[in-house]
């Protein structure tokens, strides 16, 4: 039973979730594959749980199945938690160092969300997105774009599917001015650091 | 140039509103006209950003009855035109759609009904497709975000043909899922833009001798659809004659399609895909049931096709099996998730679904929810902490809070509790007067400044004809700020970018007889004095109202961006802060969090948007601003 790529985008309402399902989407056109990206707007994107549901490969229906995913991508860690209802055995989960608890609520501590997530025998890996888009572009606003980058090299499975090239002309055809050359810049750093990462 | 105009072969990324909108245009519509409402806002928002380039009229009205008077008066002049609406929104236009099938349209006029299953952005998830029985308006059902495309151009043809009204019913995945769509048309450079009024009195008063004639008109249409429309593309049939039969409407189809494909089951059933639920079109479904044993209806929410399938059984007096709801869930967003063990169970497997999910993650203390909250530095933060103290002030207690549809709905959370109430556009103001004539309480109407002008006009005036004491409180920041940021009456500006009078809402509380107080609620000491005052009049008898203007925080953030005006930060002084958590408890702003395991707040620095609210707040002065402000960044507010 074959079913397409289904790649998980999670994160905060505000964060760019949409912007990288674009981004992703417009890769895979320019890959040559089909795609869908199921996106929420409204109310849920003022701070809330935001999930965009990106499946590649010939099909219609738009949302993943719960347990479906074959990787995630987080943008942050209690969502990346959440959002491990979408995962299998064979997951690979790509989550930002970030952790922003919602307002007068009780949390786990970051480490406690990292044991518990190695504890379901997950493949994942962390990286401190917002760092980096801070480093290069001056602001955490492109820390989806420097996720990406480093999910693109340390995920095996999506990179069948999109090269960065593939992004780099997505973001030349979303973005305009200084932005391009920017985010791109952003991209390779962050991809460079995820190939430093699988092979140090 | 927008990738919306590209031209007829080229591959593009659309959004299922983007790819209406583009078919529109195809269609050659020279009208378009709504008012927003998730999930449908797009539809309109693209053909505003195109509408000087292809030389059409494109409005943001003021309601949704108004949005479809405009493009149905422009229909039946001849010049094509679309409305779009949330389903919700259909109920406030309802008078006139229920009109609009008696007198039909001289050329397409589609309406779309963006529906909301699973209630992502919306008071109820109601199935639209109702209101085409209850009208008699065919209701065309789209699959995909890219069916969408090919199915509204499908739907001016039909209205063009029958001289009808046509709803285009989408639903949240397809209004906001993007495909890749192939344009298989252009964009007319000829279009019908002036219209030619047709006399008929007959058919345009629908006193009631004028309304029965149209009833029988109407209804001869709308037997000749039923007959004659059970056609590719709005019913296929994939392998016809089997004992087994899948039927499935809009996305659900798309999910059944892929259900049984993963069974490698789709040679064994027929297979049907309703994209015209409403009027079911009985001779397709009549051939097929009639080899049928057993049928399976795939739908989202209400069993609308299925109560019809059952229907044409009956009629024709045959002795088949039809299930749907009671096999398939009513409530909520269907997937594949929950549409594949229905489809197995119906055709005889016990196969399990090919994915299993590890579960949730489990911590102590567990990953809490996060539901939406106030952005940080929204107005509407500052202005219910103003209100709640200046109540406060003057003495006044257990104040009930009458709410309405916008972001500040959020105010109904802690610490805020300043939304008790929140039912339908512009229900503040008269479940407030309602309130106001059986509880002894203060009651507050709040309400924003687009909601205001939608649905609080006629309200706001019953407050002062029918005399209750209620204070209505208009949260003015300019825009219409949860549906993506659109223009509005008080605004000045057009959906084509153009100016025009700007209406304040305070004017408008003058008039009616309203005292009204308007504050700025970025000074909060100012504020709070002024209202106090002002309640303090209320109880003296003066009937007063309340404007606090102030514009959207995630509008001012993105003009700094690009402006390249640099607002102020707020930092907390850690040697000055004694950890009391005021500002923590009393502004629930998402910048400010308190690190695990500390017991003093700090304010995510790259989140801040400087509204200052946590600094007048303090008692201990522990917040202040860490960077140089740009000498302006206050006319940016």
């Amino acid at each position: 039973m074959k079913t397409r790529f289904n790649l998980v985008l999670s994160g905060v309402g505000g964060q760019g979730i949409i912007t990288l399902g674009r981004l992703i989407g417009l890769g895979c056109m320019h890959a040559g594959v089909d795609v869908s990206i199921a996106e929420v707007h409204g109310m849920s994107q003022r701070g809330g749980s935001v999930i965009v549901h990106v499946r590649i490969g010939e099909g219609e229906s738009p949302i993943i199945p719960v347990g479906g995913a074959d990787t995630i991508i987080s943008l942050e860690l209690l969502e990346g938690a959440r959002s491990l209802v979408y995962a299998n055995k064979g997951t690979t989960l790509v989550v930002n160092d970030f952790l922003w608890p919602p307002p007068l609520v009780k949390y786990p501590h970051r480490d406690t969300i990292l044991a518990a997530i190695s504890g379901k025998g997950l493949t994942y890996y962390l990286y401190d997105a917002n760092k980096v888009s801070m480093e290069v572009s001056g602001s955490v606003v492109s820390s989806n774009i420097a996720l990406l980058g480093f999910a693109l090299a340390v995920d095996k499975q999506l990179s069948k599917y999109i090269e960065l090239s593939d992004i780099e002309w997505a973001i030349e055809k979303t973005l305009r001015g200084h932005l391009v050359d920017i985010n791109k810049r952003l991209l390779k750093k962050s991809y460079e650091d995820g190939l430093r990462h699988v092979n140090p | 140039m927008s990738y919306i105009l590209s031209g007829k072969g080229e591959k593009v990324l659309l959004m299922g509103n983007e790819a209406i909108a583009r078919a529109a245009l195809e269609a050659g519509i020279c009208v378009a006209t709504a008012y927003p409402g998730t999930p449908s806002t797009e539809i309109i928002e693209t053909l505003s950003e195109v509408a000087g380039k292809c030389g059409i009229y494109v409005e943001w009205s003021i309601n949704e009855k108004v949005a479809f008077e405009t493009a149905y008066a422009a229909a039946i002049t001849g010049v094509r035109s679309i409305t779009a609406m949330k389903h919700v929104g259909v109920n406030v236009a309802a008078d006139i759609l229920m009109s609009s099938a008696y007198s039909g349209v001289k050329e397409g006029f589609v309406v779309v009904s963006a529906d909301d299953p699973g209630e992502h952005s919306s008071q109820n998830e109601q199935d639209n497709r109702w209101y085409g029985l209850l009208a008699h308006i065919p209701v065309i059902e789209p699959s995909s975000a890219r069916d969408s495309y090919y199915l509204t151009k499908e739907a001016f043809e039909l209205s063009s043909r029958y001289e009808h009204p046509v709803i285009l019913r989408t639903t949240t995945r397809v209004s906001h899922t993007r495909q890749p769509v192939e344009l298989n048309g252009d964009i007319p450079s000829e279009k019908k833009c002036k219209g030619v009024f047709d006399k008929n009195y007959e058919r345009w008063v629908l006193v009631p001798a004028n309304a029965r004639k149209q009833k029988t008109r109407m209804m001869k249409i709308w037997e000749a659809i039923r007959r004659n429309e059970g056609r590719e593309p709005f019913i296929y049939v994939w392998n016809p004659g089997r004992s087994k039969v899948v039927i499935a409407s809009g996305i659900s189809y798309s999910h059944a399609e892929e259900a049984l494909r993963l069974l490698d089951a789709l040679n064994d059933v027929t297979l049907i895909k309703v994209s015209l639920p409403v009027p079911l079109p009985p001779a397709p479904i009549t051939t097929v049931l009639k080899d049928a044993k057993e049928v399976l209806v795939i739908e989202e929410l209400d069993p609308v096709v299925e109560t019809q399938v059952k229907d044409i059984a009956v009629d024709e007096g045959l002795s088949v099996k039809i299930h749907g709801k009671n096999m398939i869930p009513e409530n909520g967003e269907l997937s594949i998730d929950r549409v594949f063990e229905p489809v197995a169970k119906f055709i005889g497997r016990e196969t399990l679904p090919p994915w299993q999910s590890i579960g949730e993650v489990k911590t102590e203390p567990p990953i809490p929810p996060r539901p939406p909250v106030l952005c940080a530095g929204c107005p509407h933060r500052s202005t219910y902490y103003i209100v709640k103290t200046a109540l406060n002030k003057a003495g006044i207690r257990n104040t009930v809070f009458t709410g309405d549809i916008g972001c500040y709905t959020l105010g109904y959370q802690k610490p805020f509790e300043t939304q008790m109430t929140c039912f339908e556009m512009g229900g503040s103001l008269g479940i407030a007067h309602g309130f106001g004539k059986v509880l002894e309480n203060t009651v507050i109407a709040v309400i924003g400044d687009s909601t205001f002008f939608h649905a609080g006009i006629p309200p706001v005036l019953n407050i002062v004809y029918n005399d209750s004491k209620v204070i209505p409180l208009i949260l003015d920041n300019s825009t219409t700020a949860m549906t993506g940021h659109q223009p509005h009456p008080g605004t000045g500006i057009t959906a084509m970018g153009l100016r025009t009078t700007a209406i304040l809402p305070e004017k408008i509380l003058e008039q009616a007889g309203f005292k009204t107080i308007v504050i700025n609620p970025l000074r909060v000491k100012e504020s709070i004095e002024l209202l106090t005052q002002a309640f303090k009049e209320y109880l003296k008898g003066e009937r007063i109202a309340i404007v606090s203007r102030m514009r959207c925080a995630l509008e001012v953030a993105r003009d700094a961006r690009r402006k390249q005006v640099v607002l102020p930060i707020y930092t907390i002084v850690e040697d000055k802060c004694i950890g009391c958590m005021a500002c923590v408890n009393l502004t629930a702003c998402p910048a400010i969090i308190v690190p695990a395991g500390s017991k003093k707040p700090i304010i995510l620095e790259e989140l801040c948007n400087g509204c200052g609210l946590c600094a007048s707040i303090c008692p201990y002065k522990a917040i202040t601003v860490k960077n140089t402000p740009s000498p302006e960044w206050e006319k940016l507010w």
